[in-house]
């Protein structure tokens, strides 16, 4: 006679044993945890407390204070225009190269000016170097996001667009005149 | 042909007339219900997760299932190459044409039922389980490994819960004693306290019926927390993956259509039916006014069951596969037959005649 095999003791590993304490637990917890869930979405519901839903084009987003938008040149009140010197700073600061500028003189040669400002803003991304290089402190960020257009000739905007969608400088009270610092 | 004469054709094409005339308006019914009921689903689960729901195609969104169905239906309708065509253009009528055909038995009113059967909760129960044939069907003529395999587990989840749905039904009609839908709400006659959900005193019971029939209900129309089927997450869509266009719409269709039904049968068999809450709110009235009235109160007490069925779907996780089945085969149907034994042992012994 040869050696003797061992008796097969198999178990089929995936059939759950049926533990009757376990399942009755199961059975009583799940009668108390569903509820509870179901009492956490009632008060969730909103009869209860209101959405939070902004309601877009009717609702816009409230813009945080330092909120930093596209650069935009806003009118100085007692010129009529930006106090922009065309010096070029923020064209060559800019990370993605989109500023151009060039420079004309009036009849006095210390009264520069831009003749020709384009920001292109598809591809601008608000970083804010411009404004923070800007010698006269004359780019400002505007409050605004909805930027979206059909063409890409409409996405670069020139010293007029950047003039309107800067608004005004506020006025100083007089006797408060300081030249302006660079940042 | 002797039996044949004119005056039995008129008759009978009259009577073929009336036919056409209420399946045309149960059908038109079952298409409300449903443009409402998914504009209701979406509003629900959405003011749940403290959202709106649609509100942007007409006031409230009431035009937002209708701009889905015209999407749907100007979809192009792709058999995939190797599907059994004639299998998969018959698979949606399968599934969606049972889930319509209950409606036949349902009383929707005071003789509001468009045909009363004195067996109308077996043809429920029998007509219900048509839908998983047209299921299996729409798996196997996709074509498709994991369709198939998300119509298998589908078909295992609906068989396994058609016996605790007719041990559940099987209670309140052993009390009422007959098969008939409108006999079992005029027997829940009286205030709400006489209702099967509610007469506690009368028929203590029934309560745990109700319970069966919700959870295997809702396992049975395959609302969350039972809807592995058309699990988007976990495969694709299921069974219906390889359906677009009117096709999908069917099987969309036929799924709130069924949600509509059992929020039907739990009324009809445990919270009343057509009766009103207190008799003092219409049940005093007669003829097209109580017919009136007694569609309003069904309506009503749809509504207020659909909205908890849809509480319930945006509260719950999903269940596993092997969850699900222990849950019908380990826990619903003992407890189910353990409760049928008490129903008749009451109604033997107890009840009185």
């Amino acid at each position: 006679m040869g050696p003797v095999a061992p008796p097969l003791r198999c178990k089929p590993a995936l059939v759950a044993e049926l533990n009757m304490s376990q399942v009755l637990k199961d059975i009583a917890n799940a009668f108390i945890s569903i509820p509870k869930g179901l009492w956490v979405t009632l008060t969730h519901w909103s009869i209860f407390r209101p959405s939070v839903t902004e309601l877009y084009p009717e609702e816009k987003p409230k813009l945080p204070e330092n909120y930093r938008g596209m650069p935009t040149l806003p009118v100085d009140p007692a010129t009529g225009r930006s106090r922009c010197i065309a010096c070029g700073a923020c064209a060559k600061m800019c990370p993605e190269g989109i500023i151009t500028v060039e420079a004309e003189t009036g009849a006095d040669p210390k009264d520069r000016k831009p003749a020709k400002f384009t920001i292109d803003i598809s591809r601008c991304m608000w970083c804010g170097l411009c404004m923070e290089v800007c010698p006269k402190n004359c780019l400002k960020p505007a409050r605004t996001f909805e930027l979206a257009c059909r063409t890409r000739d409409g996405m670069i905007y020139n010293l007029e667009d950047l003039m309107r969608l800067g608004g005004a400088f506020p006025a100083e009270p007089e006797g408060d005149k300081q030249s302006e610092e660079p940042t | 042909m002797a039996f044949m004469d004119t005056q039995t054709l008129i008759s009978l094409a009259i009577e073929i007339g009336k036919i056409v005339l209420i399946a045309v308006i149960l059908l038109m019914f079952m298409l409300v219900a449903v443009i409402y009921l998914v504009l209701k689903l979406r509003w629900v689960i959405a003011r749940i997760q403290s959202r709106l729901g649609p509100n942007r195609t007409g006031p409230w969104g009431v035009a937002q299932t209708v701009a889905d169905a015209l999407k749907l239906f100007q979809k192009e309708d792709v058999i995939p190459c190797g599907a059994d065509r004639w299998l998969s253009t018959i698979a949606p009528a399968l599934v969606f044409v049972p889930a319509y055909l209950v409606y036949v038995v349902i009383p929707f009113g005071e003789g509001l039922t468009a045909r009363s059967l004195n067996i109308g909760v077996i043809y429920i129960s029998a007509i219900s389980s048509i839908g998983v044939i047209g299921i299996v069907v729409a798996g196997w003529a996709s074509n498709n490994k994991w369709s198939l395999l998300g119509a298998f587990r589908g078909a295992a989840q609906l068989i396994a819960y058609e016996v605790p749905i007719i041990l559940a039904i099987a209670a309140p009609v052993l009390i009422t004693g007959s098969l008939d839908l409108n006999e079992i709400v005029k027997a829940q006659a009286g205030n709400f306290w006489n209702w099967n959900l509610f007469h506690v005193t009368g028929y203590p019971m029934l309560p745990i019926a109700f319970l069966i029939l919700l959870i295997a209900g809702l396992a049975e129309i395959n609302v969350a927390p039972f809807d592995i089927m058309e699990a988007e997450s976990e495969l694709v869509a299921g069974f219906n993956t390889e359906y677009s266009g009117m096709k999908f719409a069917m099987f969309f269709l036929a799924e709130f259509a069924a949600s509509f039904t059992l929020a039907a049968v739990i009324v009809t068999l445990f919270l009343g039916g057509f009766q009103p809450p207190l008799h003092v709110l219409g049940g005093q009235l007669k003829g097209l006014a109580l017919t009136g009235v007694s569609l309003f109160w069904f309506l009503a007490k749809c509504w207020v069951v659909v909205l908890g069925i849809m509480w319930i779907r945006s509260t719950l996780p999903r269940v596993r596969i092997d969850q699900l089945m222990n849950l019908a085969w380990k826990a619903l149907i003992p407890v189910g037959l353990v409760n049928l034994l008490a129903t008749g042992a009451y109604v033997a012994f107890w009840m009185p005649r």
